[in-house]
């Protein structure tokens, strides 16, 4: 498929700047991570991150390429590959740290339940389209959608996986309020939710269900699950107004700071950034997402709304936990910053998502063939 | 068809579009949520998280000072300070101990390594204090500590000097030991020490603690998440203690002690002119770096269960009936009394009766008419006995206590006992019984009651040598830095002068004389060609001892036979050196103990007379300590811990040594 000239001049180069900018703190702030490392590492991560960000990029590239209404048809065909690899995972999967969440393709390690959040999205984006309901959507409608997440979510769970699983919830929830629902369907969603939390619980590992208490109360178990939460806010918290520099932080230098490179790479940030730091990521993040919706708002046909919307929930719930999560105010469970954790799953997930909705922005103003 | 359209499209007003101004405001809040949690923990709890962060990176180190060295009076090294690899936890909230413990064991178990640390129990453990687990580590086990480091939280090693004692087994008692401070030391005393540190526990060591241990130094470093020292923030440097000079000369030391071999006893060498502890000694003895490491419970009860206690120092605490060596006192006091004159005679014929008991001589039949003089020469228990019945237990017990006797000498000791002279008001007090005439005649000839320890009997007969000073013994010469400034001297200290005349003295001395060197006298095996010792033998019958205790103790000994003491000082003229010698249950005094004092006299006067042997120049006591420190062999301004530390365990440790150990001395 040959791209029209007038495609580029309509290129969103805001969107395309913004993740760029992110993306390179975040490759800085690794940097930092693995600096009172050096020597001991094989190849350095930021190096690393900087491959994937590399190889999302050229993604990135082909997913605003094909018109997005292509791969809007082919939608389904997704989601069953990443079910199907979903399945694999489960089976032949690589664990590390006792959870089974990698596949190993053509020398990459690839973590299938990244590929799902994405995959879900457009497959939900396909569904409500094809379905259309002006005055909301009733249960009998939304039994397909409720199957189309809980296949992927069950798989996930039992990974486990708790953080990606709550992710999928999320984008379903999300984009079927967004899509409009009855209030009866409310009703039912909420009746059925709390009456499956206890079920929930007991269907946690008992790690999980260990995080969710120390969320409570963190110095429950200092040394052991309560240990990097506490870290964590010591190295948010003595970073201050400014922060302790850069490669400066102690909580992170030193290594009291756990996960640092992953699901704690914010309070790196926060140590050595300070407050000023954080605020400047957070309003990057803010203008991401609202720039996102706004894609949304302005896409050219309710798929290129779905799709940017979905990806946008993907976006601001993961920022939201995350930091929620590493500040203490959220229970750990396991979800990466997005553009900030190291982690090439996620990564060239991320930018195959922004490459779909610099497609969506781009095409919004061409006119139907 | 329907795809051209869009519903949610802004064009077309309604429903959808405030959808999107709602997701607008919802997003705004909750990043202004995360925003406001930010501010919470970086602003208002920022400086709260600051000081914890503080805490989990920053420690306070200690650096240990290095402990001044105790050096002969020829300035020759008698301890080293060596460097010891330990195996330290530094307990911080995150971390169990145990676990750690365990973990590392399992290791070593491994290995077949053996590693079993006294952990203080829970609630004893102070939460910051390193606990050290281990000196002394052999290194197998530390590489194995440094390579499992990052399984093992807070298990880190440090350098830290540790003392060896080279003269062992022949200064033990002198020089004593260090070891860990005890909680009950550290409660008394809480602002000159902290756990862990080494303090004087025996000794000189114990003694002079003050002065050896410095003062220790501390080191902010900031440490990693496994214990790790990144780098220091900053040092107070320790300051080294000081070297303590000590009167003892190695070479009569170590004659003594191999004359004493297999002998259970003890030997003091003085010098009567000014009280210089020449020589000190007690046997058997124990090793002092046994208790350099952590002394093991087999070790600890092998010596504290010995029948023959070598952990006593009996040269200034154990304590003795004086036995014969008693009867100069008593010569002492009749002649100053006035109750005999030197011509005296009493008839010896081989007992004494007091009312319905009769007291023996030793010579059983009988030394026949006998003077002073032949009473001292040959001991005669009989003449002594009448004279002691004249002077009363009294009157005895002022002159003894005149020599110092019944009273600690004062040398610079810890733990000095006080040795026991009867008196009526004491038995009144101690007993709540008059004093029995019969009695006194037991303590004519040092039995019953009378009670000395070595060093105060040697101390007596340096006063009857040097015309009746009684000096206070003096172990320590005196004090400097480590580079020989002096920081303290020990001069002569003059504790009293015996009220007993120069005519007195001469005719006791006479007596002493004839003792070593007529053919009928007790220490005649003593005599030397040159005829210049002066001397009396004692023969101690350890019975009837006041304290059950100590008398069910002494039933065996009564068993294994008398105590043999011999007293005596050289040349008879001018005396410059005075040796006293017990041996127990060696029987006589003149053939037990004197040849033990014989070999003592016979190598000072040898190596006073030989031309100056250029190995330890006698001389080196004289001139100043910076020249002085010239002529020590390489051992003494420069302790082998300053030297470069040679890790074994390669990289990591060797940075810390350099750091625990102060600069060498210029």
């Amino acid at each position: 498929m040959k791209i029209d000239r007038r495609l580029l001049l309509n290129f969103d180069w805001t969107l395309f700047a913004l993740v760029l900018v992110i993306s390179g703190i975040g490759l800085m702030n690794i940097f930092s991570t693995g600096y009172s490392l050096s020597g001991l590492r094989q190849t350095p991560l930021y190096l690393k991150q900087l491959q994937w960000i590399a190889m999302g990029l050229a993604i990135m590239v082909i997913a605003f390429s094909v018109d997005y209404r292509l791969i809007h048809r082919y939608a389904y065909v997704l989601y069953g590959v990443a079910v199907v690899l979903l399945v694999v995972v489960a089976l032949y999967g690589y664990a590390t740290r006792g959870s089974q969440r990698w596949i190993a393709l053509g020398g990459f390690m690839l973590q299938p339940s990244e590929l799902m959040k994405l995959a879900l999205i457009l497959a939900l984006a396909r569904y409500f389209d094809r379905h259309r309901s002006l005055q909301g959507y009733g249960l009998r409608e939304l039994v397909t959608p409720l199957i189309l997440v809980l296949v992927p979510f069950l798989l996930i769970l039992r990974q486990p996986d708790l953080g990606t699983g709550l992710i999928l919830l999320i984008i379903f929830l999300a984009m079927v309020v967004f899509s409009g629902v009855r209030w009866r369907s409310v009703l039912w969603f909420g009746a059925g939710g709390i009456a499956l939390i206890p079920l929930a619980w007991f269907f946690l590992h008992d790690y999980q269900q260990e995080r969710i208490l120390t969320f409570f109360n963190p110095e429950r178990d200092p040394l052991g699950s309560g240990y990097h939460i506490i870290q964590s806010m010591i190295a948010i918290g003595s970073g201050g107004l400014f922060g302790k520099g850069f490669l400066k932080g102690t909580q992170t230098q030193l290594k009291f700071l756990p996960e640092q490179q992953t699901d704690f790479v914010f309070s790196v940030f926060a140590e050595e950034w300070g407050l000023a730091g954080g605020l400047v990521l957070l309003i990057l993040f803010l203008f991401l997402i609202l720039w996102g919706l706004k894609i949304s708002q302005r896409a050219r046909d309710l798929s290129g709304t779905l799709i940017a919307f979905g990806i946008t929930v993907m976006i601001f719930s993961e920022v939201f936990i995350n930091i929620g999560m590493v500040t203490g105010i959220l229970p750990v469970v396991g979800i990466p910053l997005p553009f900030f954790s190291y982690g090439g799953s996620s990564m060239v997930v991320l930018l195959t998502g922004i490459g779909l909705m610099l497609n969506i922005s781009m095409r919004r103003f061409i006119l139907h063939s | 068809m329907s795809m051209n359209s869009n519903p949610l499209n802004s064009h077309e007003p309604g429903e959808f579009r405030q959808r999107f101004q709602t997701l607008f405001v919802v997003v705004f809040i909750a990043l202004s949520i995360l925003f406001v949690r930010m501010w919470y923990l970086q602003v208002i709890k920022g400086e709260e998280l600051r000081q914890r962060s503080e805490n989990n990176s920053v420690r306070m180190r200690k650096l240990p000072a290095l402990r001044g060295l105790i050096l002969d009076t020829n300035g020759m090294a008698l301890v080293d300070n060596q460097t010891s690899f330990d195996l330290v936890f530094i307990p911080d909230r995150s971390r169990d101990i145990r676990e750690t413990i365990d973990k590392f064991a399992a290791l070593c178990r491994k290995r077949s390594l053996a590693f079993a640390p006294d952990v203080p129990p829970k609630g004893r453990q102070r939460t910051f204090q390193p606990v050290r687990l281990e000196r002394n580590v052999a290194w197998e086990k530390l590489a194995l500590a440094e390579t499992h480091a990052l399984e093992l939280p807070g298990l880190i090693t440090e350098v830290s000097p540790v003392r060896q004692y080279l003269a062992g087994e022949v200064m033990a008692h002198v020089i004593g030991y260090i070891g860990e401070i005890g909680p009950e030391e550290l409660e008394r005393n809480p602002a000159a020490y902290a756990m862990g540190d080494m303090v004087g526990k025996f000794g000189i060591e114990k003694y002079l603690d003050p002065y050896l241990r410095g003062t220790n130094g501390f080191e902010q470093v900031e440490v990693n998440a496994v214990g790790k020292g990144v780098r220091s923030l900053g040092r107070i440097d320790p300051v080294s203690g000081y070297n303590v000079v000590l009167n003892i000369d190695s070479y009569l030391q170590k004659t003594a002690w191999d004359a004493m071999a297999g002998r259970t006893g003890a030997v003091v060498v003085m010098d009567p002119r000014d009280g210089a502890v020449l020589a000190m000694l007690s046997t058997p003895s124990f090793d002092p770096n046994l208790f350099t490491g952590k002394v093991t419970l087999a070790d600890w009860r092998k010596l504290a269960d010995n029948r023959l206690r070598p952990m006593e120092n009996r040269a200034a605490s154990g304590q003795y009936p004086p036995g014969s060596t008693y009867k100069p006192v008593v010569a002492a006091a009749a002649l100053e009394q006035k109750l005999i004159t030197p011509e005296t005679i009493v008839y010896c014929n081989g007992s004494f009766v007091m009312g319905n008991r009769t007291f023996r001589c030793w010579q059983k039949k009988g030394h026949g008419r006998v003077n002073l003089h032949r009473a001292l020469v040959e001991s005669c228990d009989v003449f002594f006995y009448e004279v002691g019945r004249r002077v009363g237990v009294d009157t005895l017990a002022r002159y003894a206590r005149e020599l110092g006797l019944g009273a600690p000498t004062g040398v610079d000791l810890p733990r000095e006992k006080a040795g026991l002279i009867p008196t009526r008001e004491w038995k009144l007090k101690r007993f709540r019984q008059p004093w029995h005439p019969g009695e006194t005649i037991s303590i004519a000839i040092g039995q019953g009651y009378d009670l000395v320890t070595p060093i105060q009997l040697l101390n007596a007969y340096a006063a009857l040598a040097n015309g009746g000073t009684v000096w206070q013994p003096r172990l320590v010469k005196r004090i400097e830095t480590q580079d020989g400034k002096p920081v303290k001297r020990f001069p002569p200290v003059r504790r009293s002068v015996a009220s007993i005349s120069a005519e007195t003295l001469k005719q006791i001395n006479r007596g002493l004389w004839g003792v070593v060197n007529e053919p009928r006298g007790t220490g005649y095996v003593l005599r030397r060609r040159e005829a210049d010792v002066s001397g009396k033998t004692g023969t101690s019958q350890v019975v009837g001892l006041p304290q059950d205790e100590k008398a069910r103790r002494l039933k065996q000994a009564v068993a294994q036979g008398d105590h043999a003491l011999f007293v005596c000082f050289a040349p008879d003229k001018a005396p410059e050196i005075a040796i006293a010698v017990i041996v127990e249950h060696g029987g006589h005094g003149g053939s037990a103990a004197a040849p033990v004092a014989r070999r003592i006299i016979d190598a000072y006067f040898a190596r006073k007379n030989a031309p100056p042997a250029p190995p330890r120049p006698v001389v080196a006591t004289a001139v100043p300590a910076g020249t002085a420190a010239g002529s020590r062999p390489g051992t003494a301004p420069t302790p082998t811990a300053t030297r470069p530390v040679v890790s074994p365990t390669d990289r990591p440790v060797a940075p810390r040594g350099a750091n625990a150990h102060p600069e060498p001395n210029p």
